[in-house]
């Protein structure tokens, strides 16, 4: 994350003072935001499901009169909970250094509907965590997927650079996804480039995302437990 | 009243078979045969309350997979089954609520917390009331004797005191029926009879419907009155197991003690010797010739002092079935 501050710092210099609409000062606000954002509600989940599908763990949740699903989405909030903190806590230090380039926003609408919108995200990635782990279902080898599947969410997130530098339709696609949720749109509505009303419709997207990924989760679990041979013991 | 009743129960797994080396596993990439093999094909029993019932079978019998159907936790290919009223596919809450299975090779307590804490979870997982838990946990702790490591980290404690705290974790909600996958697998001897003396006890207490798997004769021997045995997926002997004994064994062993010792050679005539100590020895015969046998060697200048007829060793007698039905 540095690394991007550095290389923005870099570009800007060598450039015109503003990029797609985006001063320096507001770049380095996007990228350190937006990662706190990040951090709030990532989440473990893709490795810890698909180990407990191939090592046989699962079973003895099956046995017991709870829900895996419910019992591994509280135990990653309450995980999630202390690697946050610390997280956020190394992005201080650096927010420190830069404490005179960042941004701030104290418009509390704003700060509203962003809480909000992290709530949702936060269980958007949960249900999008636990899909990407039941592909252990399918196949041993999962950890390439797993790769693969941070990234191209990263990517759409706006993880990398704020997706406005995209082409055009690119970046609309990439808000009728649910990535853009966890960091873009929230670090654009932080630094007002996006107004109140365009992030409440936001909100209706989130909510779509959140139905449509229920009921896929809750198809895929069902097939994939068919398929499963508990094995390990 | 049947409390488990299976019937032309299947399982089938897909696998696929690789060629050795590099080679293999790029042509494997592009091509591979589905193959099947039923790990259980069509099997039926009934299993009434208060039953303990061995189940018994070489490695890869079919044994476990079985457990896993009546625990809900593989779906079955094929058949029907009823555990408690329930189809345990169907995974009901209520149903979860009333039956318990520990798996010898598979820990279910959390290694973090201490025993106790790990009670107090699977207490809440299952909604066993606070008055019920109080009476259940004191009764399998004073049975267990393990007062003086509820404290402790699970990690810390040796694999005969966690499977005591296994025991109490998959009976902490009183279950009706309980399945018990090798439960006593790498303890030792004297764990293992404590176990043992345990599932005694408690099946006696709570008239808990239980089936049981073990490798270790001992275990069925003394806790199981009837057995299923198993083999390649198919149920070979459902029965009595003293009924075994008389079914299946088509040897009796004639066990001889004598005042001075007897050269090899000199009991060979008899039947297959086995057990030879010069002054003590073990001859095999066939069933219908044991009366003679011996009588033979009462009257023979053999100095015989003692004679004992007695039945084949049980494990002898599985082992033989199992050797029989390949």
């Amino acid at each position: 994350m540095l690394v991007l501050i550095l290389m923005w710092t870099a570009i800007y210099n060598s450039g015109s003072g503003i990029i797609k609409g985006f001063s320096l000062n507001e770049m380095i606000t996007y990228v350190l935001v937006g990662n706190i954002f990040a951090a709030i509600i990532r989440n473990f989940l893709p490795s810890g499901v698909s180990r407990d599908i191939n090592s046989g763990r699962l079973s003895m949740f099956l046995v017991k009169p709870i829900s895996y699903i419910k019992y591994t989405f509280m135990n990653e909030i309450g995980r999630v909970g202390f690697i946050t903190l610390s997280t956020i806590g190394t992005l201080g230090i650096i927010l420190f250094f830069f404490l005179d380039r960042v941004v701030l926003n104290t418009d509390w609408r704003y700060i509203v509907l962003i809480i909000c919108m992290l709530f949702l995200a936060l269980i958007i990635e949960l249900l999008l965590g636990f899909l990407v782990g039941t592909i252990a279902f399918w196949t041993e080898e999962v950890d390439g997927v797993l790769f693969s599947a941070d990234r191209i969410k990263r990517f759409f997130a706006g993880g990398y650079f704020p997706l406005s530098l995209l082409p055009v339709t690119l970046a609309t696609i990439s808000t009728y996804l649910p990535f853009a949720y966890s960091f873009f749109v929230p670090a654009q509505l932080y630094l007002k480039k996006i107004d109140l009303q365009a992030g409440i419709i936001g909100l209706g997207i989130q909510l779509v995302w959140i139905v449509l990924l229920s009921t896929i989760l809750s198809m895929v679990w069902k097939k994939g437990l068919k398929r499963y041979e508990a094995t390990g013991s | 009243m049947n409390i488990i009743s299976v019937k032309n129960l299947v399982k089938r797994y897909e696998f696929y078979r690789k060629q050795a080396g590099l080679w293999g596993t790029i042509k494997s990439f592009f091509y591979r045969k589905k193959l099947y093999s039923d790990a259980v094909s069509s099997i039926s029993f009934d299993i009434t309350e208060g039953e303990i019932v061995g189940f018994l079978g070489p490695n890869g019998a079919g044994k476990s997979t079985t457990l896993k159907m009546l625990s809900g936790i593989l779906y079955p290919s094929g058949g029907t089954m009823s555990v408690l009223g329930f189809n345990p596919e169907e995974r009901q809450k209520e149903f979860k609520k009333q039956f318990g299975i520990i798996m010898g090779q598979k820990d279910q307590l959390v290694r973090d917390l201490t025993p106790m804490d790990n009670f107090l979870l699977f207490k809440e997982f299952c909604e066993v009331s606070d008055a019920d838990f109080k009476q259940i946990f004191d009764e399998l702790v004073s049975l267990l004797d393990i007062k003086d490591i509820l404290d402790v980290q699970v990690r810390k404690l040796s694999l005969g005191q966690r499977m005591k705290c296994e025991l109490v974790a998959a009976l902490i909600h009183n279950p009706k029926v309980l399945l018990l996958d090798e439960p006593t697998i790498g303890l030792d001897v004297v764990a293992q009879k404590n176990i043992r003396d345990f599932i005694k006890k408690y099946n006696k207490l709570k008239k808990t419907t239980i089936m049981l798997t073990s490798h270790y004769m001992d275990d069925i021997k003394e806790l199981c009155e009837r057995v299923i045995i198993i083999n390649h997926g198919k149920i070979i002997y459902d029965g009595k197991l003293s009924l075994l004994i008389s079914t299946y064994a088509k040897d009796k062993m004639i066990k001889i003690t004598a005042t001075d010792p007897i050269e090899k050679i000199d009991l060979e005539p008899f039947g297959a010797v086995e057990d030879y100590q010069e002054i003590s020895a073990s001859i095999r015969v066939p069933r219908e010739r044991v009366k003679e046998v011996a009588a033979k060697l009462i009257s023979s200048n053999l100095p015989v002092d003692d004679i004992l007829i007695d039945e084949m060793p049980i494990d002898d007698i599985i082992r033989a079935i199992f050797q029989d039905k390949k």
